[in-house]
């Protein structure tokens, strides 16, 4: 065990002082109280000295004793023990088995001569029970055999209150309120003396070797063992701390919290109440007193007085520190934390956290020293500022002083090593990110979220980028540099945009697509371009990079027109006609983008619609010479074509016409001819240039959609006029024919058919037709009569209501108020609801709501 | 410092292993431990409750210390060698009688250690048989013996110990959950150890806060055992 330097051994009375040069006058006991220090000689004198503490600029303690007086007691025996009771400025002095009373200042005898008799040895009670402030409890062991006495001393006067005897011979003895620690022939005991209860501590031969009992704090004590253990005990017989390891031949202890001192022949022995570990050892020979006073703890050899003074507390935690004894530090920190004034406590508690962390961090201990930041709250930065550069320049950072640690950067404490200089920096990353975003962040955002970019650009880690598109407070300066030393350019793009510099993002961007830069994060970057531009709400820069785009690839650039977000359509769109201009050099986007406008966006206006109908056309025809086999990309843009043109109404269609004909494109010329209404030539189209019945009968459903009856009625006479026309030579078209009416019998009107009809037709034929034709009929019959019904019935509903309400008269009057404004009425006309309110006819005409809004109801 | 809440006391001879078993509990690894003097404690937290383990000393010297470690334990862990038959017999012998202080109604656990010095615990063979496992130290790791104590003998005395503290079978936990066989080396059945007996004391602490924990203990009101249902009169 390294030791600490916990206390200075200190010289308080010379030699000289006391008994000049008389070599057999010895030291028996001393007594310590305030400045007052006694002292009591083996032949019989009592000293008092005045002690004065110096701190000499080097920092160390020194005392100097004035001699006051001495007094001879008047016996031919030493003094054995001396107590100073300042409350009654009286010293008890154990002289010759019998305690007296002196004057704490003259040290002459009291007047009364009161005193205790047949004392082998006292103790006071520092525990007092009684209450009273001018009386101490002092307890003796009495020259009677297994006996023990209590007394008050009173200034003038003694008192004795009990006695009790003890099961073996006592020895040794202290007090706590009721309870006695003993020390008997075999053991040790705690006795209420009030009870009489006893409770056996353990065993001791008191007899071998010379016990000792030590009150340390409320009714705890402190014994010596076996094999030189110093135990600690409670009145309750139990031990709460771990015994200490002192030699086996111990003679005195004394408490200096939180440590405990022990005095053998050889040595002081300092022992951690806290750990329980030795600490200091101080070689000090022939000693034979070691007591403590309020704190202060004297020892002495049978001729001179020494004192140990402490050191201070922060001085032993720094000197465990230095040498990176973390534990020890730590518990006496937290031993000390009943010893100052919690404020002061908590400052001190915290840097020495502080401290500890670092210490464990130069060790590489991570987890500790990350636990020991944090419960020390450590400023981020103190640690930020051992990696070279982390720091932003404009940082006003600077070390706390005097420093928390004894490196000046990593490098040092790494010592170059890169392997542990990279597992540092693996340790900050994550401790960074972790404390970003709590409060211990607060006030220096910019400096941990510069850190950490940094960091993770060198590191080249993927959390760089999570870093840049969430909220964070990279300084744009020192970052920008940083992310151009490790090339990390997209980054410095999400960067850019970050601080509203979209231009030099974007131009980065494509610096990098096109090569002129290398940076792989992306492999998509020209998407990602594309798509930032689509959400760019900078038109000027949209326009900038639009050829840009557009050049790359006309589908996917076009995206930057077609997918713009919806709520930016209302306002501060692009102007169509613009963008078409903008797209002219780009037939697939200017497809793409009239598509979006005509189809997506549903705009009405006839140039577009005619344009993008002229430029599928122009495709088709392109696409037709070259494959006259019907491939899927043929069909799939005349698709597109055949459903714009039936769709939209809006295009020119005559305009159209002339650009079809005698393209062979039946179909379309029969749409377009549909288009204005020219539905024989559309059918006539169909069914004898294109030869596609099906397509003719579908002509018919398709442009009579949303038309009314007869419309489409006239449409399916069209077309069957047309398969008659042709005459019974056609078998296919009189086929047709047949089946048209009887698969659309309701289509057609019967009377008409049946006139049109060839007479050699038979019934037969036609059956499905005439049956069709027949239901309708009756269907057709049967529900008008029931309207003409109903209509009946609704008609004298009203009538009767109306005879009703003309059956009473109103009267108007200057009472009467309009329900609405509340104003009489001036003129006889006004309007009455149903449920009877009257109201100005203006009134009426002007309201949306009824006056009473439960009942909306009819005028009248 | 935390106040315990309650009290674990490991009781047994010496060089059994209790500060290996608890030094490997508490700082998850074994090492070569000295001789424990006079007795060590450990406060572990165990969800919100601390915990007080005393690690006494097994040497004769400090078995006076054993009573008042005891005073007032929930629980004590009686540790023996089952390499070693005479260090469970000290068991009933001499570490019994320290139990007397402990709680009315304290557990008792009877742990053997060193179980990877056998030949159950090992796949190595051995040269010699003889009990070097009583030398301080860790002289003998490598020597491989056969089990001189079976679990059978722990749970017989197990039952012996309820008998002498005048307990019902019925109302303690059952012998062969409170009988554990361990290896402080390997960490075998060590944080089972503990953790059963940490789960079973619970309770304990429940009821003391319930009774409303006195200051101090008071020794004049201290009861005997009840005796009311000992065995032998049934």
């Amino acid at each position: 065990m390294m030791n600490i330097k916990a206390f200075q051994l200190v010289s308080a009375i010379e030699r000289e002082l006391l008994m000049g040069d008389k070599d057999r006058i010895n030291i028996e006991c001393v007594e310590c109280c305030g400045k007052n220090l006694y002292v009591g000689t083996n032949d019989c004198f009592v000293y008092h000295f005045l002690l004065e503490e110096k701190t000499l600029p080097t920092g160390t303690a020194t005392f100097t004793a004035t001699k006051q007086l001495h007094r001879h007691l008047g016996f031919k025996k030493p003094v054995n023990e001396l107590r100073a009771a300042s409350a009654l400025n009286r010293l008890l002095v154990l002289c010759d088995n019998s305690i007296t009373l002196v004057n704490m200042m003259n040290l002459e005898p009291i007047p009364t001569g009161a005193r205790i008799k047949g004392a082998v040895t006292f103790a006071l009670n520092e525990n007092p029970v009684s209450g009273d402030p001018f009386c101490v409890e002092v307890c003796i062991i009495s020259v009677k055999r297994r006996t023990i006495q209590m007394f008050m001393v009173y200034e003038d006067r003694v008192q004795i209150v009990k006695e009790v005897s003890t099961p073996e011979q006592p020895f040794a003895v202290a007090v706590d309120g009721h309870f006695l620690c003993l020390a008997l022939t075999t053991q040790y005991i705690i006795l209420n003396y009030n009870t009489g209860v006893s409770q056996d501590l353990f065993p001791y031969c008191s007899e071998e070797k010379r016990p000792i009992v030590k009150r340390i704090g409320r009714q705890e004590f402190l014994l010596a063992g076996p094999g030189g253990l110093g135990m600690f005990a409670t009145v309750a017989g139990i031990s709460q701390r771990a015994p200490v390891h002192w030699s086996e031949n111990v003679i005195g202890a004394a408490i200096c919290f939180p440590y405990v001192i022990a005095l053998d022949d050889e040595f002081i022995t300092v022992h951690s109440m806290l750990d329980q570990q030795q600490k200091q050892t101080l070689p000090f020979k022939e000693g034979h007193i070691l007591q403590d006073f309020e704190g202060r703890v004297i020892v002495a050899t049978s001729k001179g007085v020494y004192i140990l003074v402490p050191l201070p507390l922060e001085k032993q935690i720094q000197d465990l520190l230095a040498s990176h004894r973390v534990e020890e530090a730590l518990v006496l920190a937290k031993g000390a934390r009943r010893n100052i004034p919690k404020d002061k406590f908590q400052v001190m508690y915290r840097r020495i956290l502080q401290q500890a962390g670092f210490i464990q961090f130069a060790q590489l201990q991570f987890l500790e020293a990350k636990e020991l930041f944090r419960s020390g709250q450590l400023d981020v930065r103190e640690l930020i500022s051992l990696y070279p550069f982390l720091l932003p320049t404009s940082s006003s950072f600077t070390r706390s002083h005097p420093p928390l640690h004894e490196y000046a950067d990593l490098n040092q404490l790494t010592q170059g090593d890169q392997e542990k200089m990279a597992q540092c920096k693996r340790f900050l990353m994550s401790y960074l990110n972790e404390v970003r975003s709590t409060e211990v962040a607060n006030g220096y955002k910019e400096d941990i979220d510069t850190a950490l970019l940094k960091l993770y650009a060198e590191a080249d880690h993927d959390s760089l980028l999570d870093l840049l598109v969430t909220e964070n407070f990279c300084l744009l300066t020192d970052s920008a540099v940083w992310l151009e030393k490790y090339k990390k350019y997209f980054a410095l793009g999400l960067l850019y945009h970050y601080n509203n510099q979209d231009a030099a993002a974007l131009q980065l961007w494509v610096n990098i697509v096109n090569g002129d830069i290398h940076d792989s994060t992306r492999s998509d970057l020209y998407e990602y371009v594309v798509d930032f531009l689509t959400y760019c709400l900078d038109q000027e820069l949209v326009w900038k990079y639009a050829d840009w785009v557009l050049q790359k690839s006309e589908e996917v650039g076009v995206q930057v027109f077609t997918k713009r977000p919806l709520d930016e359509q209302q306002k501060n769109s692009f102007n169509p006609d613009d963008v078409i201009n903008c797209l002219k050099k780009y037939p697939k986007a200017l497809v793409k983008y009239l598509e979006y406008l005509v189809i997506d966006r549903r705009l009405q206006k006839e140039e577009y619609h005619t344009h993008l109908a002229l430029l599928y056309l122009e495709e088709v025809l392109q696409q037709r010479p070259s494959t006259n086999d019907k491939c899927a990309e043929v069909t799939g843009m005349q698709a597109k074509l055949r459903n714009l043109l039936q769709k939209s109404d809006l295009y020119r269609v005559h305009f159209l016409i002339d650009k079809i004909q005698g393209t062979g494109l039946h179909m379309e010329s029969a749409i377009l001819h549909g288009k204005l209404e020219e539905h024989e030539k559309a059918l006539h189209i169909l069914v004898h240039e294109l030869k596609d019945l099906s397509a003719a009968e579908d002509y018919c459903l398709w442009s009579s959609e949303g038309r009314d009856g007869p419309y489409r009625q006239r449409l399916f006479h069209t077309l069957l006029a047309i398969y008659l026309s042709a005459g019974a030579s056609d078998c296919e078209l009189v086929v047709a024919a047949v089946d048209l009416l009887n698969h659309h019998a309701t289509e057609f009107d019967a009377s008409q058919v049946l006139q049109l009809l060839p007479d050699t037709w038979s019934v037969q034929l036609l059956c499905p037709f005439l049956t069709g034709v027949m239901r309708h009929s009756i269907h057709t019959k049967r529900m008008t009569q029931v309207a003409v019904g109903l209509a009946k019935s609704e008609n004298l509903i009203y009538s009767y209501d109306k005879m009703k309400l003309k059956g009473s008269s109103i009267r108007l009057s200057d009472k009467k108020l309009c329900q609405m404004c509340q104003n009489p009425f001036c003129e006889p006309v006004f309007v009455r609801y149903p449920n009877g309110r009257l109201v100005h006819t203006h009134c009426a005409a002007s309201r949306h709501t009824n006056p009473n809004s439960s009942s909306p109801g009819n005028r009248t | 410092m935390k106040k315990p809440d309650v009290k674990i006391v490991l009781l047994g001879d010496v060089n059994v292993g209790k500060t290996s078993l608890l030094h490997r509990y508490m700082e998850r690894r074994f090492q070569d431990t000295v001789s424990t003097v006079g007795g060590a404690f450990y406060l572990k937290q165990w969800r919100s409750y601390n915990i007080s383990i005393w690690d006494t000393a097994g040497r004769e010297q400090f078995h006076g210390l054993g009573s008042m470690y005891c005073r007032g334990a929930a629980a004590v862990i009686l540790t023996y060698d089952v390499n070693h038959l005479q260090s469970l017999v000290e068991l009933e012998d001499r570490f019994l009688g320290l139990t007397d202080t402990a709680s009315t109604n304290c557990l008792f656990a009877i742990v053997g250690n060193k179980v990877d010095l056998t030949e159950e615990g090992a796949a190595e063979d051995q040269e010699k048989e003889e009990g070097c496992s009583r030398e301080a130290g860790s002289s003998c790791a490598s020597a491989k013996v056969s089990k001189q104590v079976k679990l059978e003998d722990a749970v017989a005395l197990y039952k012996k110990i309820l008998k002498y503290k005048m307990l019902e079978e019925k109302d303690m936990p059952a012998a062969e959950k409170m009988c554990f066989e361990t290896s402080a080396k390997t960490g075998y059945n060590v944080d089972h150890l503990f953790e059963t007996l940490f789960d079973m004391v619970v309770p304990m602490i429940l009821q003391k806060r319930a009774e409303g924990p006195p200051q101090t203990v008071d020794i004049s009101n201290y009861k005997q055992p009840k005796q009311t249902k000992s065995g032998c009169c049934a």
